[in-house]
């Protein structure tokens, strides 16, 4: 007597059976295992049912590739982003709000004195999103060479790019999805919490609709410059990215750039007081446009206009680079 | 220049229709050069419906057909065309293809419900439609008791049933195979050959490729040897190989006692000769194989053969690329 289950003509055909024996399976005992199942005459039958339904359009496809990115941040089952870079990202959020914190505090203990050194103001609000240390020197660049590590690269390398090219998806799309989740997580901590700063004082503060007029133009003046400067960086990360196949390169890469044209330029401005040389400096360029646009102090010599244009042009190079890129994968040997 | 990243912009056209009458799959006096090695020379096929193996040795141009295929190359010569329309670098077809890679590369973080799921929304599906289409290619490949396990556990052969799925989920009309059955274990074969027949049997046009003629032989007759490039037969398997029986087949049979075999296998007038290498091995020679096979089982039972091991050492790809170009042997 055995407590096996036996299976018939009406057992049904279940996953499970079909898994079951092909477990058991060893490549040199294969008949051993492969004739109870036979006999049964349908445990290896595959039963194909076609499916009814219709192909979504393109707003869809694009949908699944850019939620793929984004909530793999804080989801399974989606693109798996390291532990570090979510811990680093959960750090620079919380430490980015601490110009928020330190507002909703002095409004909260009334103290006018320390509220006007934190709550929003032309300065502040170029501070949060553009000041040097630690905000440009640490946080953003930092999230930044994160992300686009291995958003193209790890494609590139692993090869999914190829599951990716035999779906009815064009590479603008593809590419330009991964643009959008890598820029839409930075907006999230460097707009996001710009956001709150404002709203924080506007509420802690009683702000009255003067107020708000009065400022809003300053604090939409210093999204656009955040954008700029998400824009900036995501272009040249997913540009590096895209000519790597590993993510350790296009981070490390990314900081070099951002960090060592800098330097650079202030070597050479601290030897021959020329400011000229930031227009290699990604960051410097769209700070000084940042300056010019908010109204703070501006601090290099030569005009922001021409900082614009070093913004543009490094934009453009980048997205030139990160397209010739693309349009190439998995066009092999022409 | 401008890197054509939109790829002429066809690609997102939901409304995109197949040309009518057209064949599935066609390549019209196809070449396909790499500098001055020639990988593809002249191929004119044309194939609609039914499982089709494509054979050929390693270089013969059997992922170059589907390179040219999935528009990830260019052809130097001639058209190729799927569902009437030219795939280069325009993957509005696509959504009527399932490709299997021959690549090992997955995503293995996922597991295989996730990983179908992910590519059926990249067709376009929704949350709901792909977590069920998933189901429904799982189950049909018999992943269904595992498919909430991450696929870096899997072994090769759920790896690969796997791959299928995801390639199924948007129930193409195509479905190529590049290799599917390589690294397998014997039952994931089995099945996975179940899954190509059915897909056969279903009218989709089924490609796939492979270098192990016996494992082609099991899914389907319909054929395309491919060999340095060149297209050396195509049509059914047993039209090609009647073309081959000019040329005897050896059967290698390892039993107790050679010489009683041999004595009942010489009265079948399908056999052309006999060689005895040693006292326990006979080597039969016979233009018509597959009769022979037929014969043989009755043979060995009603004089109580004891046999241990039936080859054909000749009944490989290799040997009927040889017999095919006339250098065999």
């Amino acid at each position: 007597m055995t407590d096996e289950p036996t299976i018939d003509a009406s057992t049904p055909v279940t996953g499970q059976s079909r898994m079951d024996a092909a477990w058991g399976s060893e490549s040199s005992d294969q008949a051993a295992i492969a004739q109870p199942v036979a006999q049964t005459g349908q445990v290896f039958e595959q039963i194909y049912v076609p499916w009814q339904g219709t192909l979504n359009p393109r707003w869809m496809r694009n949908w699944a590739i850019f939620r793929h990115h984004v909530l793999g941040i804080v989801r399974k089952g989606h693109r798996p982003w390291g532990v570090p870079t979510k811990l680093v990202l959960i750090f620079v959020l919380i430490a980015s709000m601490t110009d928020v914190a330190l507002t909703l505090l002095f409004a909260v203990i009334g103290e006018p004195g320390l509220y006007e050194l934190w709550g929003v103001g032309r300065n502040n609000l170029y501070g949060h999103i553009l000041g040097f240390f630690p905000r440009n020197m640490l946080f953003y660049p930092l999230v930044a060479a994160l992300l686009v590590g291995g958003v193209i690269s790890e494609d590139r390398s692993n090869g999914t790019s190829a599951l990716y090219f035999s779906r009815p998806i064009n590479r603008f799309d593809y590419v330009g999805m991964k643009y959008l989740a890598v820029a839409t997580i930075q907006s999230f901590i460097i707009i996001g919490t710009l956001f709150l700063y404002y709203f924080v004082d506007v509420l802690a503060m009683g702000r009255g609709w003067a107020w708000i007029l009065d400022t809003f133009p300053l604090f939409l003046t210093t999204v656009f410059c955040a954008l700029l400067l998400i824009i900036t960086y995501t272009s040249i990360g997913l540009a590096l990215s895209s000519v790597s196949r590993g993510k350790f390169f296009p981070g490390i890469a990314l900081l070099a750039v951002l960090l060592g044209t800098k330097t650079l330029a202030a070597i050479v401005q601290g030897l021959f007081d020329r400011s000229i040389l930031y227009l290699i400096s990604p960051y410097d360029s769209v700070a000084h446009v940042g300056q010019a646009l908010i109204g703070t102090n501006v601090v290099y010599d030569h005009p922001w206009i021409w900082s614009l244009a070093s913004v543009v042009a490094i934009n453009a190079i980048a997205l030139y680079v990160l397209s010739v890129r693309v349009s190439s994968m998995e066009v092999t040997r022409e | 220049m401008i890197p054509d990243l939109a790829q002429e912009g066809r690609a997102q056209e939901q409304q995109w229709v197949p040309e009518p009458q057209a064949p599935v799959v066609m390549f019209n006096n196809v070449g396909k050069t790499y500098g001055r090695y020639q990988a593809i020379g002249g191929i004119s096929l044309a194939l609609s419906g039914g499982v089709t193996g494509i054979l050929g040795l390693n270089g013969a141009g059997k992922s170059t057909l589907f390179k040219l295929l999935m528009g990830k190359l260019q052809p130097t010569q001639g058209e190729v065309r799927l569902f009437g329309t030219n795939p280069w670098k325009n993957p509005a077809p696509y959504a009527r293809v399932g490709y299997v890679p021959e690549n090992e590369n997955m995503h293995d973080w996922m597991t295989a419900h996730e990983f179908v799921s992910t590519f059926a929304r990249l067709h376009g599906l929704t949350r709901d439609e792909a977590k069920q289409e998933a189901e429904r290619v799982l189950e049909f490949v018999g992943l269904t008791d595992v498919m909430h396990k991450k696929i870096g556990r899997y072994s090769k052969g759920m790896r690969q049933r796997a791959k299928i799925a995801h390639a199924l989920v948007n129930d193409p009309d195509l479905i190529i195979l590049d290799e599917p059955l390589q690294g397998c274990d014997p039952l994931a074969r089995t099945t996975i050959m179940n899954v190509i027949r059915e897909l056969g049997r279903m009218g989709r046009t089924v490609l796939l490729s492979s270098h192990i003629l016996s494992e082609i032989e099991r899914i389907t007759e319909q054929i395309v040897i491919l060999h340095q490039g060149k297209l050396l037969a195509i049509g059914n398997l047993h039209a090609i190989r009647e073309q081959l029986d000019n040329i005897p087949h050896t059967i290698e049979i390892e039993c107790s006692n050679a010489k009683s075999l041999a004595k009942d296998v010489l009265n079948l007038e399908v056999v052309h000769g006999l060689q005895f290498p040693s006292p326990t091995k006979l080597k039969i020679f016979t233009h018509h194989l597959g009769e022979f096979h037929k014969r043989l089982p009755k043979i060995i039972v009603d004089n109580e053969h004891d046999v241990m091991v039936i080859n054909n050492p000749d009944d490989d790809l290799q040997s009927i690329l040889g017999y095919l170009t006339g250098g065999f042997r």
